[in-house]
């Protein structure tokens, strides 16, 4: 530890620090530029001059390491002199254009030009103009002209990204940020130099010229896309969600977002977003609306009691929600079938749930089936922070697709489909033959081989998985027997194991935390109990059935044979002629609540702007039903989701050790197998902004495979049929697909009038081409 | 991509312990070759070098003698530095416009040159100085436009 003194206070920091993180240590404000802690020091802007004694000149607060003894002062005379220098020449080519900058009463530039800066310039000449507004891709923009070159955007995508796509072009004052080859950017982290930028050069396209510090308002709050949770800030205007900004907790998060986060906060006005009840199809009053529910909901249970009646919840709903919805649903109705929307069969105990912690301490990452750049970009993010600060991370990837990628390389293992746990187990059993538990997990796969990986491949995966001393496991939740192999593999390694769940809905935790179950074969066994005329009223909340479960022929029936539908939402669901009441909810940012993220931590979102029209939030239905039905709920005791010992992480929970042989998988019997997978583009609710991004032809398949097909170009359409079910379904050629495989996001093209397996591909008559 | 190019990248690269170092090297001959360096080059280089496009870009823009656009086959640069400018670089350079047809910044329809004016070549002794391809001549008077587009210059 050294030991210095930053204006005359004392502070021990450890060797290597530069002076103005010292100095932050001590509340001392050094202003910065260039300087950013997550990427390092540079040097570049020279705004951060101070005094350090026994040196000549002024030093850069930010490339400077303390040392022993070091005296430093951040003002007086010299340092206020440096300052106002280095200010001057920064606003030489500045066209001072704040009175129509996004950035005005927000920026850097402003700020410390009015703390430190000459009231004005001496430099007469005109200025250099450069472009105004010109697009880094269509949600980013740069001002050319009020950029100080601080270079913290390019370095964040170079180094911190990984992807290479801006840069800076020319030389001295003629020096400009643009792209590569000025083609837009198409990282998934683009957005994030928005928040990196300390002056007004890169800006929102969404946002801009739509406010101003003073005519707005934020609320802090949680990304609601996806299980990562990013904590972000909410900017509203006049009852307008119309930003989203990364909100960064020292110590913990940098603050990142993905753009799908950034950029997809206006779901709430989409053109469809339900604002009004529906009954029977005709739009209605609210107050008729829940009264014909009450009366619907009265009428079942008197005649079959509580079990007449089935809860699904899902969609963006926070915690205290699906806790007043458990709470109607057991009290008022007597109920407890309540199953959560869930879109993969596997359940991950609490016990073996990681945090982001375990990102930053891993010395190994396994990917079981998620690709984390395209499921939940930022822990991509966290796992290339990981890599820079500890270059020789291992990344496995295990699925039946290449899993790692340039930006984060590694080993890609690729097994069939529905094989993950099988070759974890087989990697196990050759690393620890001797282990009872093992042992039970492949006592009947004597005869199995799995295709395509060699017994050497499978141990030194074996060697790998005992050999790391932090191991992480990001897992898709596809395969239910995957759960029980992570938990032998976390006894057996007896050092940390943490394994972090990449599936959705996003605050699924949450709504088990409140009293529903994650459990798929719970919401099965509630769409069968439907479809079986046991439950008379399916009660949704939040979910799009339809789309979201994966056999979407169990919904239908269910749908058809229940004697009423009642679905609460945000917007329409599919299916929309099978609802018997349609009730407008209230989204996420109109509704206060705590959502529970991958690492099962209680997270905090407030509210910014009100729900529109009969939108309400579920507490509002739950009292009118509970009041109707002659059961008004008392909510005296405020529920707290959060636990005294644990914080905001769910109490741990012991993980069951039962264990029980894998089944020998299913022999293919067709050339094409189709896989789903999340895909953050589909996650969450669509956004209109984000429309000129997501990808047009998301489904992907070797080229080899649809060479016959008239698929002149990369890109085309491809009929995919099973029995009597077509579906058509846009693809890219990607070589990275193995042969035999089909990859289509979850939820999209109807992918679920199909069950995953074999299918048969063709071509479209007509062909699209782009 | 030519195919000797690889052989110049292999050549530039024993010469320096880092790739980097040796990419100015490089784009230097293939610009010889090609008379300047387009999208297309950059990003050969780029594979060659083993270093990011958007690395290489930064480079090529950073140095004014690294050509992004096709250039004549004689590239003169009139030096508009304070010294210069006080011996009549303006005349020069107007000169030099008159004679050939073009303005500043373009090339000749036939190819042969291409008129371009630099900050301060630091040669002020030869003011009003130019720089034809790689060649620093002066003192060029206005009167001398002629003379000096009529000499043999080597590439």
């Amino acid at each position: 530890m050294i030991r210095l003194t930053i204006d005359g206070q004392e502070v021990t920091v450890p060797q290597g620090t530069m002076i103005v993180d010292a100095a932050a240590k001590l509340g001392v404000d050094v202003p910065i530029y260039c300087y950013h802690q997550a990427l390092g020091p540079l040097g570049a802007c020279r705004m951060c001059l101070v005094e350090v004694e026994k040196m000549p000149k002024l030093a850069t607060a930010c490339t400077t390491a303390v040392s022993e003894g070091m005296v430093v002062r951040t003002s007086g005379p010299a340092v206020d002199k440096g300052r106002r220098g280095v200010l001057e020449f920064l606003l030489i080519n500045h066209p001072l254009d704040c009175p129509v900058c996004d950035k005005g009463g927000e920026c850097f530039l402003q700020d410390y030009t009015f703390e430190y800066g000459p009231g004005g310039g001496r430099f007469q000449e005109p200025k250099i103009e450069k472009v105004k507004d010109g697009p880094i891709n269509p949600f980013v923009l740069i001002d050319q002209e009020r950029c100080v070159l601080c270079q913290r955007c390019v370095r964040f995508m170079r180094e911190y990204v990984g992807e290479e796509q801006l840069l800076l072009e020319g030389r001295g004052v003629e020096t400009v940020v643009t792209t590569v080859e000025h083609e837009p950017a198409t990282s998934q982290f683009t957005g994030n130099v928005i928040d990196l930028c300390p002056v007004g050069a890169l800006l929102s396209a969404p946002y801009h010229h739509k406010g101003r510090p003073w005519n707005i308002e934020r609320e802090e709050s949680v990304c609601p896309h996806c299980p990562v949770g990013c904590t972000s800030k909410i900017t509203a205007r006049e009852g307008h969600v119309i930003r989203m900004e990364g909100r960064p907790i020292p110590d913990r998060e940098w603050g990142w977002l993905c753009d799908r986060g950034r950029f997809g906060y206006d779901f709430g006005y989409h053109p469809d977003r339900l604002a009004t009840s529906i009954v029977k199809g005709k739009e209605n009053t609210a107050a008729q609306a829940t009264r014909q529910v009450a009366e619907w909901l009265k009428t079942v249970v008197d005649q079959e009691g509580g079990r007449g009646v089935g809860f699904i919840i899902g969609g963006g709903h926070t915690t205290e929600e699906a806790y007043q919805l458990r709470r109607f649903a057991a009290e008022v109705i007597g109920t407890d079938q309540l199953a959560i929307s869930r879109t993969e069969a596997g359940y991950l105990p609490r016990g073996l749930n990681g945090t982001f912690d375990d990102v930053k301490q891993a010395d190994t990452v396994v990917l079981l089936g998620s690709d984390p750049y395209d499921t939940v970009p930022v822990v991509h993010l966290k796992l290339r922070d990981r890599l820079l600060h500890y270059p020789a991370l291992r990344v496995i990837g295990l699925g039946p697709l290449p899993l790692t990628r340039d930006t984060l390389p590694g080993l890609d293992v690729l097994v069939p489909p529905g094989q993950e746990s099988l070759a974890l187990a087989l990697a196990m059993a050759a690393q620890w033959p001797q282990n009872s538990d093992v042992q039970t997990l492949v006592g009947s796969l004597k005869e199995f081989e799995l295709q395509g990986v060699t017994a050497q491949t499978l141990v030194q995966l074996g060697q790998y998985l005992q050999g790391a001393e932090h191991l992480v496991l990001l897992w898709d939740g596809k395969e239910p027997e995957m759960a029980m192999v992570l938990g032998v593999l976390a006894r057996l390694r007896e050092k940390p194991t943490a394994v972090l769940p990449t599936f959705g809905p996003a605050n699924w935790r949450g709504y088990e935390h409140a009293g529903f179950s994650p459990r798929f074969e719970d919401l099965t066994a509630v769409l069968e109990k439907a479809r079986d005329g046991e439950i008379k009223i399916l009660m949704v909340f939040g979910a799009d059935l339809l789309r979201e479960y994966p056999n979407r022929q169990l919904v239908e029936s269910a749908f058809n044979q229940v004697e009423y539908l009642v679905v609460e939402g945000i917007l329409p669901p599919q299916g929309a002629q099978h609802v018997d009441a349609l009730l407008p909810g209230a989204a996420w940012a109109e509704v206060y609540g705590t959502y529970i993220n991958m690492e099962a931590r209680l997270q905090v979102a407030m509210a910014g702007v009100q729900p529109p029209g009969q939108a309400r939030p579920i507490k509002t239905y739950v009292n009118t039903w509970a009041r109707m039905l002659m059961k008004p709920l008392n909510w005296d005791e405020e529920w707290d989701p959060f636990d005294d010992d644990s914080g905001d992480l769910l109490p741990f929970e012991p993980v069951p050790d039962h264990v029980v042989a894998l089944a020998m998988p299913p022999e293919a019997v067709g050339p094409m197998t189709l896989v789903t997978g999340a895909f953050i583009w589909e996650s969450g609710q669509p956004s209109e902004i984000l429309v000129p991004r997501v990808p047009q032809f998301p489904g992907r398949i070797n080229p080899a495979e649809v060479k016959d097909m008239g698929l002149s170009t990369k890109r085309g359409h491809i009929m995919v049929s099973q029995g009597s079910e077509s579906i058509v379904v846009a693809v890219t050629a990607d070589p990275q697909v193995p042969k035999g495989i089909l990859w289509v996001p979850q939820g999209l093209f109807g992918t679920n009038h199909l069950i995953e397996g074999t299918v048969t591909i063709s071509g479209v008559t007509e062909e699209v081409t782009v | 991509m030519k195919p000797e190019w690889k052989a110049w990248a292999q050549e530039a690269k024993n010469e320096f312990p880092r790739a980097n170092s040796a990419l100015m090297p490089l784009m230097h001959r293939i610009q010889l070759s090609e008379g300047w360096l387009s999208n297309e080059t950059i990003r050969d280089v780029a594979e060659l070098m083993e270093l990011p496009v958007q690395y290489v870009e930064s480079v090529a823009s950073f140095y004014s003698l690294f050509h992004r656009q096709a250039v004549g086959k004689r590239v003169i640069h009139v030096c508009v530095g304070l010294s210069c400018a006080l011996k009549g670089s303006d005349e020069l350079m107007h000169a030099l416009e008159e004679r050939l047809g073009i303005k500043e910044g373009q090339t000749t329809e036939d190819g042969a040159y291409t008129l371009l004016e630099a900050e301060c070549l630091a040669a002020c002794d030869k003011a009003p100085m130019v720089q034809v391809n790689l060649r620093y001549e002066g003192p060029v008077r206005p009167e001398d436009a002629e003379r000096l587009l009529s000499e043999e210059v080597p590439s």
